[in-house]
């Protein structure tokens, strides 16, 4: 009896060294343990992912859509742009999900284990989403305030800058308090990335990137984290992914583009936007930043949101059939999310880019 | 006492085979359990530093005193962080130290014997209370309260202090402080307890016996007695709160910057890191692990420093007989 | 016990205010214990009366919704929890009990005492940094597991278990041993034979607790399982849903009905943990009765 305990004991502890061990070697392949789970080998290898949370309401309805038409199932963890260029560099996830392009020193370090590239596959805005009692609907504001507001130069709702925009509105006098992601995001690229563009001041104090140094405000992490800030703070202002904006029902304020119009952020606008710039940059990289002054319906915070994959993958053939969901059939959701469909020019471009995975 | 091996010749002969495996099998099992338990402490001081290194070969140490996180200048510093948490921290210190004497004192001399046991152990609980619900609680409860009426109290009576000058808010230094203190109070209290309850009755009894109140027996006797305990306990509470990471990532605001004001939004090592090693790459990762390394340097030299304090303590005493399933002894693991 | 012995004063006229002082004083450490204890009921009531709407049938059997959508539940977050846990409890309380073992049975102090003090420096380890040791060891290079989890909660389990079963095997009384050896009964099966089974209440105890301390643990958790995918998976080698986890997401949420499924979870979690520390703790209060023989 007694040498029966001995043996469990000595057994249960070579057990779990066993495990340790087998769990802890990397064999190079990312596919590890996946026979364990629920769906039968022919149905295709399941594909994870992380990053952008401006993409995560579509990306949802992409992965329960997905996985009952092919039997691939899609597992995506919304930590951020930032989290998502982090996880794809390091090979943790399959695919990331950014809606900042990646620079040349990030596609230097993610290529450092076989050449990346990346794919524009949705299309939507950052709003900078307010929250003040006594504050008109459709407040009007322009680059010069925001960044004004985002410098800490303008300070209170009722600042005669806002007050010249808005004609006749009664602004109360509350304190502005405007909110940031603290995390690295997707968002604060695409934000920054305007205020850099309409305003020089900005951009050589604070800069364009997924994180940047704000000399003022409070930070929160991710869009769902923000959203939260503004709704509970009287006198906030804080940049969200249109999604985020319309389905917690923040006031969206019209924003001036280089047209001097003043367009309703929505799946319109954000569409004028895209149809604006017609080309298509080096590594398929798209700005919205600075449009053309006769777009006179384009959203100026408009933002295309890419994925990131490796060409080199074991999953090359789940990858494919997967983008190429997500820029034709998956499409099809984004207008109640508030997504614009891609451009034709920009799902040409994709094509190209998903033929060569895998190659 | 020697392991098992007889020194008898005959009674050796007549060990059998189990015995003679058993006995070196389990002392090289243990031992092997226990060398494992050294190569964890060494691999984690290993691992943080091979992934601090770039940023500690970048920066060298003048990364301590750089108030700056830039992430697009690339300029990182721990300044603003050392800040955040030595404010938090020793804010909290400074609320659960006396608290916990307080609540020892009414333990240990003033509650009637039936209740001493419920207390102690209620006060136990509070620390058994996982830090991300007590940060869900800070977020949504204490955090409200404190910009709505905490805040403008403290402004309006002591608003010329630098620390109490600055708008409202949810998300504080003074927020994150609070939890800690609710994080610390419990182990420091079971520490200060226990070493209050070794006070020897004979010394107790003196002190009445010459015309002193229960307050100046205490003042006299308890507390010069039970003065490495209480130090040695708000240390180790001390260092459940330079630790902590979750509960103060989710109400301290995650701000780079360093402010005076109690009410702004700051940052310390711990929730630093907790909110940003996923999201970075590169030189911000190292920096993030560089964060660690003066983290967890930090936090063991005072948690080794506050267990040898009241170790020494406790040699004064009699041996309890007692396991200790205190908080200080369960509970002290900064989280 | 020691009456106020007045009747033993001189009276240097100042009686009066010592006994004011006195009373304030104890009025002082009243106060502090009641508030240490209303800050208990508040925190607990708190996630009781704001938790217990959401909490139902419904609630604990489906796993999370998707993104956006209503009506989900956390029973992946539970069946994850538990298969962390009781992975990272399989690996750590041998292991705990076996350095224990060694120490109070083997060892002589030099190696006993850094044994300890390796232990008391663990014990210091805030759990994030663990998560990136784990995190640097496990998943760079490699991809989240529910496993690498598991590893570092066993990692902080460890001190706990190591410590209170030191304590205990320390406490069975030497006759019993003297007794054995003079028996000629080998250490090992002593070991086994007697001296555990005589702990045993001790050692189910720090078991316990230490199960207890992890059950709520986020922070490598955040690193090494976030990432998860929908419904009730099982497998430790991918990366798996938990309740602490699920708490720290929706915490951070702006909808009220995400705050509500937060409440829930950590009514949940926190019965669990409280329950597990009160059966502890009564459990060896219990068979403390075996020792004293």
């Amino acid at each position: 009896m007694s040498k029966r305990l001995l043996s469990v004991l000595v057994a249960a502890l070579a057990l779990a060294v066993a495990l340790a061990a087998c769990g802890g070697s990397s064999d190079g392949s990312g596919s590890t343990g996946s026979s364990a789970g629920g769906g039968s080998e022919e149905a295709g290898a399941p594909l994870v992912g992380a990053g952008s949370t401006l993409v995560a309401p579509l990306m949802s309805k992409w992965q329960s859509d997905f996985s009952s038409k092919s039997e691939i199932t899609v597992t995506y963890g919304a930590i951020g742009s930032g989290g998502g260029i982090e996880q794809i560099t390091s090979r943790t996830v399959d695919f990331g999900a950014s809606d900042a392009p990646l620079s040349e020193e990030q596609f230097e370090e993610a290529d450092a284990q076989g050449e990346v590239e990346q794919i524009p596959w949705a299309l939507s805005g950052t709003v900078p989403a307010y929250n003040v009692k006594g504050a008109p609907k459709d407040l009007k504001l322009n680059g010069d305030v925001i960044s004004g507001i985002y410098l800490g130069t303008i300070t209170s709702w009722d600042d005669p800058a806002i007050a010249k925009l808005n004609p006749g509105a009664s602004l109360p006098s509350t304190k502005i308090t405007p909110v940031y992601r603290s995390d690295g995001s997707g968002d604060t690229y695409a934000f920054t990335n305007y205020l850099s563009t309409v305003s020089p001041e900005f951009k050589s104090k604070v800069g364009t990137s997924t994180q940047v140094k704000f000399p003022t405000g409070v930070g929160a992490e991710k869009n769902d984290g923000v959203a939260a800030a503004i709704g509970q703070t009287d006198g906030a202002i804080g940049y969200v992914g249109l999604a985020y904006a319309v389905s917690n029902e923040l006031a969206m304020p019209l924003v001036e583009n280089a047209a001097g119009a003043f367009p309703e952020p929505g799946v319109k606008s954000v569409e004028a936007a895209a149809t604006a710039v017609e080309d298509i940059g080096p590594n398929n990289e798209i700005s919205l930043a600075d449009l053309p002054s006769t777009a006179k319906g384009a959203y100026p915070i408009s933002t295309y949101t890419y994925v990131i994959v490796p060409l080199e993958t074991e999953k090359a053939a789940e990858m494919k059939k997967f983008i190429e969901y997500a820029i034709t059939e998956g499409q099809s959701y984004g207008t109640d999310l508030d997504f614009a469909p891609l451009p034709k020019q920009v799902i040409a471009a994709d094509e190209e880019a998903i033929a060569k995975i895998g190659s | 006492m020697e392991a098992g091996t007889l020194r008898n010749p005959v009674l050796r002969a007549r060990r059998n085979l189990t015995d003679r495996i058993g006995d070196p099998l389990l002392r090289g099992l243990s031992g092997l359990a226990a060398a494992l338990a050294a190569a964890v402490i060494l691999g984690i001081v290993y691992e943080v530093t091979q992934l601090a290194w770039p940023a500690i070969q970048e920066f060298g140490l003048g990364f301590i005193t750089t108030n700056d996180w830039n992430p697009v200048t690339k300029r990182f510093g721990a300044a603003p962080f050392l800040y955040g948490t030595v404010v938090t921290s020793f804010i909290a210190l400074a609320l659960a130290a006396p608290l916990s004497v307080a609540i020892s004192i009414y333990l240990t001399e003033l509650a009637p014997r039936r209740i001493r046991r419920p207390v102690a152990t209620l006060i136990d609980m509070l620390a058994a209370i996982p830090t991300v619900i007590l940060g869900l609680w800070g977020i949504l409860v204490l955090g409200p309260f404190m910009r709505d009426t905490i805040q403008p109290a403290l402004h309006g009576v002591l608003g010329f202090l630098p620390i109490f000058d600055g708008d409202p808010s949810a998300f504080s230094y003074l927020t994150a402080a609070l939890i800690l203190t609710i994080m610390a109070t419990p182990i420091i209290t079971s520490v200060i307890r226990e070493v209050f309850e070794t006070v020897p009755g004979d010394l107790k009894e003196a002190s009445y016996a010459l015309g002193a109140t229960r307050w100046e027996m205490v003042r006299q006797v308890v507390l010069p007695y039970s003065r490495p305990g209480i130090v040695g306990g708000s240390i180790l509470g001390l260092g459940r709160a330079i630790g902590e990471a979750i509960a103060v990532a989710q109400v301290i605001g995650g701000a780079t910057l360093i402010n005076a004001s109690l009410f702004h939004t700051g940052g310390t090592l711990a929730a630093h890191i907790a909110s940003q090693f996923q999201n970075s790459a590169g030189l911000q990762k190292a920096s993030l692990a560089y964060l660690g390394v003066i983290l967890l340097a930090f936090a063991v030299l005072v948690n080794v420093v506050a267990r040898i304090i009241v170790q020494r303590g406790r040699i004064k005493d009699v041996d309890s007989g007692d396991l200790d399933l205190s908080a200080a002894a369960t509970q002290a693991q900064p989280s | 016990m020691s009456a106020d012995p007045h009747t033993l004063l001189l009276d240097r006229g100042n009686l009066e205010r010592r006994r004011r002082v006195n009373r304030a004083v104890e009025a002082v450490s009243i106060a502090a214990a009641v508030l240490a204890v209303a800050v208990l009921v508040i925190v607990v009531g708190s996630v009781f009366l704001k938790g217990v709407d959401a909490l139902s049938w419904h609630f604990l059997t489906t796993p999370t919704a998707l993104f956006g959508e209503a009506g989900g539940g956390i029973s992946n977050a539970i069946i994850g929890s538990a298969i962390i846990v009781g992975i990272a409890a399989a690996m750590a309380i041998p292991v705990g009990i076996l350095v224990a073992i060694h120490t109070t049975e083997f060892a002589p102090p030099q190696i006993s005492h850094p044994v300890r003090f390796v232990l008391d420096i663990l014990n210091g380890v805030p759990t994030i940094i663990t998560g990136i040791f784990v995190f640097g060891l496990m998943v760079e290079g490699d991809k989240q597991s529910a496993f690498a989890a598991s590893v570092a909660l066993a990692i902080v389990m460890l001190p706990i278990v190591a410590r209170t079963a030191q304590e205990v095997l320390a406490l069975v009384p030497g006759s019993l041993k003297e007794a054995a050896h003079a028996l000629g009964i080998a250490r090992w099966r002593m070991t086994v034979r007697i001296t555990i089974p005589t702990a045993a209440g001790g050692l189910i105890t720090g078991s316990l607790l230490a199960v207890a301390r992890v059950a709520g643990e986020t922070a490598p958790i955040i690193l090494l399982s976030s990432i998860v995918g929908q419904g009730n998976l099982t497998d430790p080698g991918e990366a798996l849903a938990s309740i602490p986890y699920f708490i720290f997401q929706a915490s951070e949420s702006p909808k009220p009905e995400a705050h509500t499924e937060a409440w829930a979870a950590a009514l949940v979690l926190i019965a669990f943990v409280l329950a597990l520390n009160v059966v502890a703790r009564a459990f060896y209060a219990r068979s403390r009765n075996r020792m004293g023989a």
